[in-house]
Formats: structure tokens, C-alpha cells, sequence
């Protein structure tokens, strides 16, 4: 447990507005990404991805190819050592046998510009034998299906089984049960800058790789499994990272191939995706079809819940496939529920390759397990949000799957939102009926809606919440992250941090939690984070956990370096280090703000010049206290803090057209402390735009295992005249273990939007849609089944 | 992308001449936010590409009786001359409903007709306004009614070395009264699901009078080329506008569409919403006479 001994009302840095310490680089320019980069020589490198789903490779010809003028290194499979890699160690760099999926890498070209790598690549014959391909997980377990891999005995990947007390028989003392069956889209990250590696050999054979991963160590090791070489003369580095969202949780073929092209050619190559090949060649978001049943008691206590989810995890096996640990998580511990089962199957088929994404299971999850809330209330009578405050987790408990919830601040977060969204007005918004404003993209929710008894538009409110994790997650057998902190001569502060930064702002968080330990200014302080060569070792940035344990590294190391400082500032000033405080850049007798002082750069200086002198450092590691779930049961306390959230929305349906707007959002979460409130604000509002665009309209449309989207143009992320006003409220519940009370806030934001979006839907119009993206044509569709429905025909 | 070579003649004369010296392997470059996108993919891969950018003239915009609209005026410029806000509202409008700020910089009117995509936003609102195309080329000068423009998807009967010059939109009652609205999946940066352009003539000019003189309905992205519901149009010419004629019409509208199932929607969807969207503006123009008359 951390001793605060800083006075919450008095923080000097922490809680503050500060602006991220790239901002201005970012926002003029000057900020380096990798797409920026360039090395003397440097070659571009280029894929053929095969573009057949399910076949075996007879015969790759490369020789007009190698003859193309600028061209200087060709390979294949044939031509490289082949190392399985991967979670499911089931994936190459370049396939030799057989391809399993259209997106798989064939053949990589290098050479000195795009046009003679694309002209390479199309002169690079392949002849395949085709074999019998599986667009589905459903048509991959049917008995006799084909094997996407050979070596196993089946397609089945993975069966996660879970349960706690005795769902079977638990719904034979139900009162009221809903039963639903949902459909989940395959979607995608599409990161503002594509996926990207530079790599280049020195001439002791060792690999230094910039990437845009968000796990640089695993990487490493990954790395030297595809390449069959030492880890240690492995080296990454991060540039500016131009976001990631689960994107870089993973190695994928274009990293290692990256490498294999710099080995061939004795050049740096870079292998910058296009941004068609982002949407067909990174993994996706797995599509989920699940069915769930749950039961309550008549005075509205949950009583049972069964879910079995089929995920179609495509040709290969990523971290991805450790989703339904989350999906669980949702479906057994989002409320008290006494029996619970859960079983999901993870399944190969010939479809893309799937990988991770923020929220990592749980914006489907929540969908599901929202909608139901909503549906069983309904059948109780009960109003969503009494029935959600009777089942909602307390502070200080533990849930039947293990987790111990320590701050959770879900009563707080759901009271707020719908005292905001004006909750009360729900039974009577729907019945409004409003006329057609004829810009359709203009309406706000500001105008004051015009009555009008012929009009198409309907409006309606819906609730929903989230559990995340927000204290780490332990997935790996470590969640430890490294951090030193050292104070040079002149005062600046650095932090070497293992975390990773990809946009979202942890290292200046990290930079305040620093200050304000060492009472200066944010400005005083660097991060450096970027280098695997630099920087202390770390699990990489996932599950909403870098402000967290990077932040208790940060925490740790930095108090070193303050008790250091303090000890010799006593013995400068002749009192008890005890009676010290670090405050404004001085150290001083604690309460005696107009007392003398010395500055701590001062101090710093003394330290370094005298007789045993010593450097001013200090390092911290941060394991959090937390264990891997059980291997059989699944249980187990996997993350240190929970972080809760409830989301309310105002919505428009236009009944003519079937198309939904969001009129305003309300997002309260449960963060522990705000390090940065602007930060927080920022994660939730972006979290709920992924979540408006998982809701109404995004959606990878994959037939026969083809991408038939690829374009920012028909893959629809809402833009900025999509989105509504959020109003974002930050319920702070100081947590226990987070550095000065903080938990994890990073994917939150979008795991109740779209569930929310859908009980409004339902408020507004009475359809339910269990499958997304609730597009204008579905929901058009469904309206009209319930209209003939209505008439009996 | 492909070498070529580029050029920037001062005058159509000398644009045309390259054009057909070119022989079917020049194209011309307006704004190029469709022009380049396809040349960046290999779709097209033109050996010469002919700048209208120095042309003097292209750009106008001039009310004489009839508008006289130039090929190269960009949508930005629709959106903010006063002539287009006053008198052809539809086509500000339309313009502000189309892609984003910085493609309507750059793209044009007459950029956006010779593409012919069947979705282009401004083909059905011109079509409504019943405007007429001027075409320059090697052979000289002719005139070209919009309706007989397009032949199929990407297909005008531009030949290789013609430019359209400039659009001639009459102007009356209706075009202050025409109005277009567009089907897309999100508020900016989309492409019409379905675009529905419509636009009315009452009979007399007096307060209330709904007869309709003559009406035109321009459906967008449900046929290769911009259509025109001529039996839709059938049953309101003549006729009342109430809401008996404005829901059959709106009805045969939709079965004049001769829709596909895409990506960005299925054939079902985009014919429902030619009825919703025919009938919806129809009303909003039988509303509007209701209440302010002419
Ligand atoms: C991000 C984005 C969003 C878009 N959104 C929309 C939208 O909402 N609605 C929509 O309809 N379109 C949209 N477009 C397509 C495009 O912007 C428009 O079609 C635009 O009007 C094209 O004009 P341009 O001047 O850029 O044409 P260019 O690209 O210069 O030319 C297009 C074609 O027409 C030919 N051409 C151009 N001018 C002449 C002329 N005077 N005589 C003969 N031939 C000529 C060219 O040779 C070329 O074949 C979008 C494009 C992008 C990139």
C-alpha cells in the first residue's frame, strides 16, 4: 500500500490541466513519426499478399522480378529460414507451404522506390493448388471440415470454459428469463498512421528495428523467434507513434519480414503500410456470435447467466484470442450475479487474421450483457436504472470470479449520468414526436423539438455500464514495469520509463506524477521512453494499465531519488530529513513556506561535487499484487483496481429513413484520481467515438474472406459532425494501490457507448438490434418487421 | 503512379488540340481529387494530363436571364456566391453536403458531371434545374442537354478531346423552390447511398395555388447514370400537389429505380429511401406553398 503523505486537497501538478509535453511538436509538425524517417540508403519494402484463401503453394517464380531495375533483394518463403511465431505459434513471416487467408505474405520485395517495389511484385508469379476454404467458424467446426493448420487435430483453437455456482439448474429458480442471440462485426483499429517498421543490420549482425509497436520488449523476443536470432542483438525503438488502439499488441509478418529485406539487401528498409493495406492487412477485431440467456428474481435480484461465444479468429492465433478473459469478466462481475457459465470457443477459419483492440472483449460484452440488463428490467417492470443500482458491485468486495474490488465508484457513475441526461424524462421522450429538420445532418440536441403529430423522428434515452480493468491486467506471468529517475546538475528531471507512449498522453502523466514528487514543475522533467536499449524493462502498453504500474514505477523511483535529496538537504541545513518537504523547486522545512531553503538543483550539485559523491537516481519496478487467473477455472484476481463507468445517451431515430443520431452523450467514470482531467476527458471522448462508430456504422464487410471495404470512404469512423456533445464527469474514488489514487482509464470510454446507443433505440422506437452495426438499413428493416408484426400478417 | 507529361495550355482551343493529339490517352485536370486518386491506384494511367487551371473564363459565375455556370468553379465557390445563395439555393446547399472542406477547395462543378459517377451530388439537382452542358472540342462548339449527358458509369459523351466549358441553367419559379437531399451513412466525407433531387412549377402565382405546372425528379446512385423518374414526374404534372399525388409519385419513383446491392447499400434499402426521400421533399415543397404561398 502507498503512504500518501501529500495533502489531496494541495497537489501542486496533480489533477492539473497540464498539456501534454509533445503537444506543440505534434500540433505544428515537428514531431517525428516514423513514416518520417530516413536513412542513408534506406530501400522501401513491399508484400504480395496472396489474395486466395485456402491453398497450397507449388511454385513461386521470382526472376523477372529480381530483374527489375532498383530492385535489390526478393524473398519467399523458400528463400528464409521458416520460425513459427505468434500466441498460437502457428504463424510465419513468408508462407512456404500453403497460404490460409487472402491477406497472407507470399513474397516482399526491396527497393529504391515504390514504383519499382510495385512493378517487383507484379511480376512475381505464384501457382497455387487450391483448397477447400472456411468462411466461418461455424462452417470450421462442422465434422470433415478441412484443417487451416495440419498439424492440429481440429480448427477448434481454444474452448474457455468458465462458471461460478450453478447457472444449469439456477434458471429453474428464475422468475423471469431473456434469452438473445447477437451478431458482432468484424472491426478495425484504423490508427491515424499506419503500421510501420524501419529496420537496418549493423555489421556484428545485430537488428536495430523503429516500430510502431506498443509492446518493444515482447517484440524483441518475438522478433528473435521469427528470426532465429539472440534477442539480445535485438534493438526497438519507438518514434512518435501516430496512435495503435491493440494494433501493436501482437508481432505480425510485416515485422519480421521487414528484417528479412534489410538482412537481404545489406540496406535500412522501411515497410510502411498503405492505408488499403492497414484495413485488409492488419488483424481486426474478432466477429462474435454469442448467445446468452439470463435470469432474475421477481423483487429484481440476477440470479443466473449462460453465454457461449463463437469467435472467428482467422487463419492465425494472436493475443486476440485471449479476449473472452475479458468477455467473462463483463458477463460474470459486472454485477453481483450468485451463478454464472461461460464458454467460448475460438475457432481458425480461411477469414483474416484477428487481433487485439481497445477494450479487448468488452465493447462486445457489454453490448450484450447491457442490452439484456435493459430487457430484463423491462420485464420486471423496474426501471434500467434502479434495477442496475440494486446489482451494481460495492466497494471492498470480492466476485465470485476472484476479483477484488477495492475503490469502485458504479452507484456514483450511474446516479450521475442519469441525473444529467434528465433520466426522468425517458418514459415520455419517445411519445414526443418531432418534426424532420431538412438538413439531415444538422440537428443538435439544443433546438427545441417542434411537435408535430405526422413527423418521422422519434427520440429516446438509454443507460449503460462498464467494469474494466484499471489496475493492470495480468495476462503475462509478469505485469512489472521498470522506471529511474535521475536528477542532473542543472535540475532537469529525467524519467526513463519502460511504458510506451502511442498517443494517448501516459508520458506526461507519468512526467506529473514525477513533479510531484519532486515538487517542480512539469517542465522540469523528461521522459525518455522510447528505446529498448535505454529504457528499463516493461510488458508494453495494453489493458488500460500504463498510468497505473508505470506510474507506481514512476512513483517508487522518483521517492528514492526525493529521500536522496532530502537526506543530504538535511544534513546541508542541519535538520531532520522528517521535517523536509520538496515544494516550488526547493526543499524546505515542511509548513515554513517563507522559511529559508535551498533550491533541489543546489542540492543536487553538492551531492555530485564532493569526495563520495554519488549519482542522484533512482529505480523503481512495479509488480502489481495480483495473480494469472486459474489455468482450469479461470478465476483469480487479475488486475490490482477496477475501473467502473456508466454512460447515458440521447438519440434520434428517423423512421422513414431507419437511420439513428446521437444527440448528446454522458459519460461518467470511475478513474480513481485524474493524474490529468483533460487526459481523461480526452480517453472517454475518444472512447466513445469508437463507440458510436461500433455502434451505427463500422463494420469490416468480410464475404469469402475478402475485405470489401478498405477505404477510410466505405470503413465509417464517425466524423467530427457525427459526434454529439459528451459531457464527461470524472468520479474520483482515490484507489488504494494506484499511484496518488489513480486507475486505469484507457478503454473504458467505448465499452458501454454502444450497448447505451441500443437501449435508446429500443426506448425510442421498441426494436431491439442484436446485431451491429445498427446501420439505417437494418434498423429500417427491423421496424418494418415490427410494423408487420403489428398488423398480424 | 505512371509518368506523363504534364501540360497547362492558356487557352481551350490549345487544351482540346492536346487532348485529341493525345488520342484517347490525355485527360483533363480540374480540381484532380477524382483524377489523381484513380491515377495513384493504376486505374488510370493517362499519358498526358492537361491542366484547365490557366483557362481564363472557367471559373464564372454570372446571372443573364439564365445562368451561366463554369466548369471549373469549385464547390466552394457555389457555396459562397451570392448569385447561387439567392437564386439556386438548391446547389449551395447540395456543395455544403459534400465532402469536406478542403476537397471543396479544390473540386469542381464540371469535374463532378464529367466523372459521371452515378453518385455525384451535383448531377440530379442540375438535372432538376433542367440545365444545359456547353462542350468545346477539336470540331467546335455544342450544346448538350444535361439529361442526355451521361451514358454510364464514368461515361459521358465527352469525346477524348472535348471540355466542358460551362453549364446554362434557366432560371424560374422553380429553382428557388428545387431542393436535393442525399442518402449517406455519415454527416461528411460520405458518398450518396441515394440522392433525390426535385423541383416544381405551380400553375398560377397566386397565394395557395398547388397545381402543379410541371415537376422533375433526379434520382442519384440508383441506375448507371443519374436517372430521371419521368412516370413519377407523369403524375404530378398537371395535378394537385397533395398528399395522395406527392405518395404515389413518390411510390413509382422508386420503381423507376433500377438500384444494385453494394457495399454501401442493398437495392431494397436504396429503393425504400428513393420513396421516403422523393416524398419527403415533396412535402416539404407542398408544405412551404401552404405557408407563404409563391
Ligand atoms: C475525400 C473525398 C470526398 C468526396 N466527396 C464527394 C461527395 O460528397 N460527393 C460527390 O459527388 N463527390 C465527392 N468526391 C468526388 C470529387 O471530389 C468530386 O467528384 C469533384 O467534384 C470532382 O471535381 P474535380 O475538379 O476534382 O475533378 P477532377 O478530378 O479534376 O476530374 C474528374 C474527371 O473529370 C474530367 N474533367 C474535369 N473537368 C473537366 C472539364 N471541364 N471538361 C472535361 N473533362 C473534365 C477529368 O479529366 C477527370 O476524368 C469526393 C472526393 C474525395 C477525394
Amino acid at each position: 500500500m502507498r503512504s500518501w503523505r501529500w495533502d489531496v486537497n494541495n497537489y501542486s501538478v496533480i489533477g492539473k490541466r497540464v498539456p501534454k509535453l509533445d503537444a506543440l511538436d505534434k500540433a505544428t509538425g515537428r514531431a517525428q513519426y516514423g513514416h518520417d524517417l530516413n536513412l542513408p540508403g534506406m530501400l522501401v519494402g513491399k508484400i504480395l499478399y496472396a489474395n486466395v484463401p485456402h491453398a497450397r503453394i507449388l511454385n513461386i517464380d521470382i526472376s523477372r522480378a529480381e530483374k527489375v531495375r532498383g530492385v535489390k533483394a526478393v524473398i519467399t518463403g523458400e528463400h528464409n529460414p521458416v520460425h513459427k511465431f505468434g500466441y498460437g505459434a502457428d504463424n510465419t513471416p513468408l508462407k512456404a507451404d500453403k497460404v490460409r487467408s487472402r491477406r497472407d505474405e507470399v513474397a516482399a520485395v526491396a527497393a529504391m522506390d515504390d514504383d519499382a517495389a510495385n512493378e517487383a511484385l507484379a511480376l512475381i508469379r505464384v501457382e497455387y493448388a487450391e483448397l477447400p476454404p472456411l468462411y466461418s467458424a461455424e462452417a470450421a467446426l462442422a465434422a470433415g471440415a478441412p484443417l487451416v493448420h495440419e498439424e492440429r487435430a481440429n480448427n477448434l483453437f481454444l474452448r474457455y470454459n468458465y462458471a461460478h455456482g450453478d447457472a444449469e439448474r439456477a434458471f429453474d429458480d428464475a422468475d423471469e428469463i431473456v434469452e438473445e442471440e447477437y451478431f458482432l462485426p468484424y472491426v478495425t483499429h484504423a490508427a491515424m498512421e499506419t503500421s510501420f517498421a524501419l529496420a537496418v543490420f549493423d555489421l556484428q549482425n545485430r537488428l536495430t528495428m523503429w516500430s510502431t509497436t506498443q509492446i518493444p520488449f515482447l517484440l524483441q523476443r518475438d522478433l528473435s523467434e521469427a528470426l532465429g536470432m539472440p534477442g539480445r542483438d535485438i534493438r526497438i525503438i519507438q518514434p512518435t507513434i501516430g496512435g495503435a488502439f491493440g494494433r501493436g499488441l501482437d508481432v505480425y509478418p510485416f515485422e519480421p519480414i521487414c528484417a528479412l529485406l534489410a538482412k537481404h539487401s545489406g540496406k535500412p528498409v522501411r515497410l510502411a503500410f498503405t492505408r488499403d493495406e492497414e484495413f485488409f492487412a492488419t488483424a481486426t477485431r474478432q466477429p462474435a456470435h454469442v448467445k446468452m440467456r439470463t435470469g432474475v428474481k421477481r423483487d429484481g435480484t440476477l440470479w443466473a447467466r449462460d453465454a457461449s461465444v463463437l469467435l472467428d479468429a482467422g487463419a492465425y492465433i494472436s493475443w486476440g484470442a485471449v479476449t473472452p478473459l475479458v468477455m467473462m469478466e463483463t458477463t460474470a462481475s459486472l454485477y453481483r450475479v450468485p451463478h454464472a457459465k461461460f464458454v467460448a470457443d475460438v475457432v481458425y477459419s480461411n477469414n483474416p487474421p484477428t487481433g487485439a483492440m481497445r477494450g479487448y472483449g468488452n465493447p462486445q460484452s457489454t453490448f450484450f450483457v447491457e442490452t439484456q440488463m435493459d430487457m430484463l428490467a423491462e420485464k420486471l417492470g423496474m426501471d434500467p436504472v434502479e434495477f442496475r443500482l440494486k446489482n451494481a458491485n460495492i466497494p471492498n468486495s470480492e466476485t465470485p470470479q476472484g476479483l477484488k474490488i477495492t475503490s469502485c465508484g458504479l452507484r456514483e457513475c450511474i446516479t450521475e449520468v442519469a441525473e444529467r441526461i434528465g433520466w426522468e424524462r425517458r418514459s415520455s421522450v419517445s411519445s414526443n414526436q418531432l418534426s424532420v429538420v431538412s438538413n439531415q445532418s444538422s440537428v443538435s440536441s439544443n433546438q427545441s423539438p417542434v411537435s408535430n403529430p405526422q413527423s418521422p423522428i422519434r427520440r429516446g434515452i438509454g443507460i449503460a455500464c462498464t467494469l474494466n480493468v484499471g489496475g493492470g491486467a495480468r495476462i503475462y506471468r509478469s505485469d512489472g514495469c521498470g522506471a529511474t529517475v535521475k536528477v542532473d546538475d542543472f535540475g532537469r528531471v529525467t524519467l526513463i520509463s519502460g511504458s510506451t507512449e502511442i498517443g494517448q498522453g501516459s508520458e506526461t502523466a507519468l512526467a506529473q506524477i514525477v513533479a510531484e514528487v519532486l515538487g517542480v514543475r512539469v517542465d522540469d522533467v523528461t521522459v525518455i521512453n522510447s528505446d529498448t536499449s535505454v529504457k528499463p524493462w516493461d510488458v508494453g502498453t495494453h489493458a488500460s494499465r500504463t498510468t497505473f504500474i508505470a506510474g507506481n514505477a514512476a512513483w517508487i523511483a522518483a521517492n528514492q531519488v526525493r529521500e536522496k535529496i532530502l537526506d543530504h538537504a538535511a544534513q546541508m541545513l542541519n535538520v531532520s530529513p522528517n521535517h523536509l518537504e520538496m515544494r516550488d523547486g526547493m526543499v524546505r522545512v515542511q509548513g515554513d513556506a517563507a522559511g529559508k531553503g535551498i533550491a533541489y538543483d543546489k542540492v543536487v550539485r553538492a551531492m555530485h561535487y564532493r569526495e563520495d559523491g554519488n549519482v542522484v537516481s533512482g529505480t523503481g519496478w512495479y509488480d502489481p499484487p495480483t495473480k494469472l487467473v486459474d489455468k482450469d477455472t479461470y478465476k483469480g484476481n487479475i488486475s490490482a483496481a477496477y475501473g467502473f463507468g456508466a454512460q447515458a445517451v440521447e438519440i434520434e431515430v428517423d423512421t422513414e429513413t431507419g437511420q439513428v443520431r446521437v444527440l448528446k452523450i454522458v459519460a461518467a467514470h470511475d478513474v480513481g484520481r485524474a493524474i490529468n482531467p483533460m487526459y481523461v476527458e480526452g480517453q472517454i471522448e475518444g472512447g466513445a467515438q469508437m463507440g458510436v462508430g461500433y455502434a451505427l456504422s463500422e463494420e469490416l464487410q468480410v464475404r469469402e474472406g475478402r475485405i470489401l471495404n478498405p477505404s477510410l470512404l466505405d470503413y465509417r469512423m464517425p466524423t467530427a459532425l457525427d459526434m454529439p456533445p459528451i459531457e464527461s464527469v470524472i468520479i474520483e474514488t482515490a484507489d488504494p494501490e494506484g499511484p496518488f489514487g489513480a486507475k486505469g482509464v484507457g478503454e473504458m470510454g467505448g465499452n458501454p457507448t454502444a450497448a447505451a446507443i441500443a437501449n435508446a433505440l429500443y426506448n425510442a422506437v421498441g426494436i431491439r438490434m442484436n446485431q451491429l452495426p445498427m446501420t439505417g438499413e437494418r434498423v429500417l428493416r427491423a421496424l418494418k418487421e415490427k410494423e408487420r408484426m403489428e398488423n398480424g400478417d | 503512379m505512371k509518368p506523363f507529361t504534364f501540360f497547362s495550355p492558356r487557352t481551350l482551343a490549345e487544351a482540346s488540340r492536346i487532348l485529341a493529339d493525345h488520342n484517347g490517352n490525355g485527360r483533363a485536370l480540374a480540381g484532380g481529387t477524382d483524377l489523381l486518386i484513380r491515377m495513384k491506384r493504376g486505374q488510370w494511367t493517362p499519358r498526358a494530363v492537361v491542366s484547365l487551371n490557366r483557362i481564363a473564363g472557367l471559373n464564372e459565375i454570372a446571372l443573364n436571364g439564365e445562368l451561366k455556370l463554369g466548369a471549373r468553379v469549385t464547390l466552394n465557390q457555389l457555396i459562397r456566391s451570392p448569385i447561387i445563395r439567392e437564386y439556386f439555393p438548391v446547389l449551395a446547399a447540395t456543395a455544403r453536403n459534400m465532402a469536406g472542406v478542403q476537397v471543396r477547395t479544390l473540386a469542381t462543378v464540371g469535374g463532378n458531371l464529367c466523372n459521371a459517377s452515378p453518385s455525384a451530388d451535383m448531377s440530379p439537382p442540375l438535372m432538376a434545374l433542367n440545365a444545359r452542358a456547353v462542350i468545346v472540342g477539336a470540331a467546335g462548339e455544342r450544346v448538350v442537354s444535361l439529361d442526355e449527358f451521361f451514358v454510364g458509369p464514368g461515361k459521358s459523351v465527352l469525346q477524348s478531346d472535348e471540355i466542358l466549358r460551362e453549364l446554362i441553367v434557366p432560371y424560374n419559379s422553380r429553382a428557388a423552390r428545387a431542393s436535393y437531399k442525399k442518402l449517406e451513412h455519415r454527416a461528411a466525407m460520405d458518398i450518396a447511398m441515394v440522392g433525390v433531387s426535385v423541383a416544381v412549377e405551380f400553375q398560377k402565382a397566386e397565394f395557395g395555388n398547388r397545381n402543379c405546372a410541371d415537376a422533375r425528379i433526379v434520382l442519384g446512385a440508383v441506375a448507371p447514370t443519374p436517372l430521371r423518374a419521368k412516370r413519377a414526374e407523369e403524375i404530378l404534372r398537371g395535378n394537385i400537389l397533395n398528399k395522395e399525388n406527392i405518395a404515389h409519385a413518390a411510390r413509382v419513383a422508386a420503381e423507376e429505380a433500377r438500384p444494385i446491392d453494394d457495399v454501401r447499400s442493398s437495392a431494397w434499402y436504396r429503393r425504400e429511401m428513393v420513396e421516403a426521400l422523393t416524398r419527403r421533399q415533396l412535402m416539404e415543397i407542398r408544405d412551404l406553398r401552404l405557408e407563404i404561398g409563391d
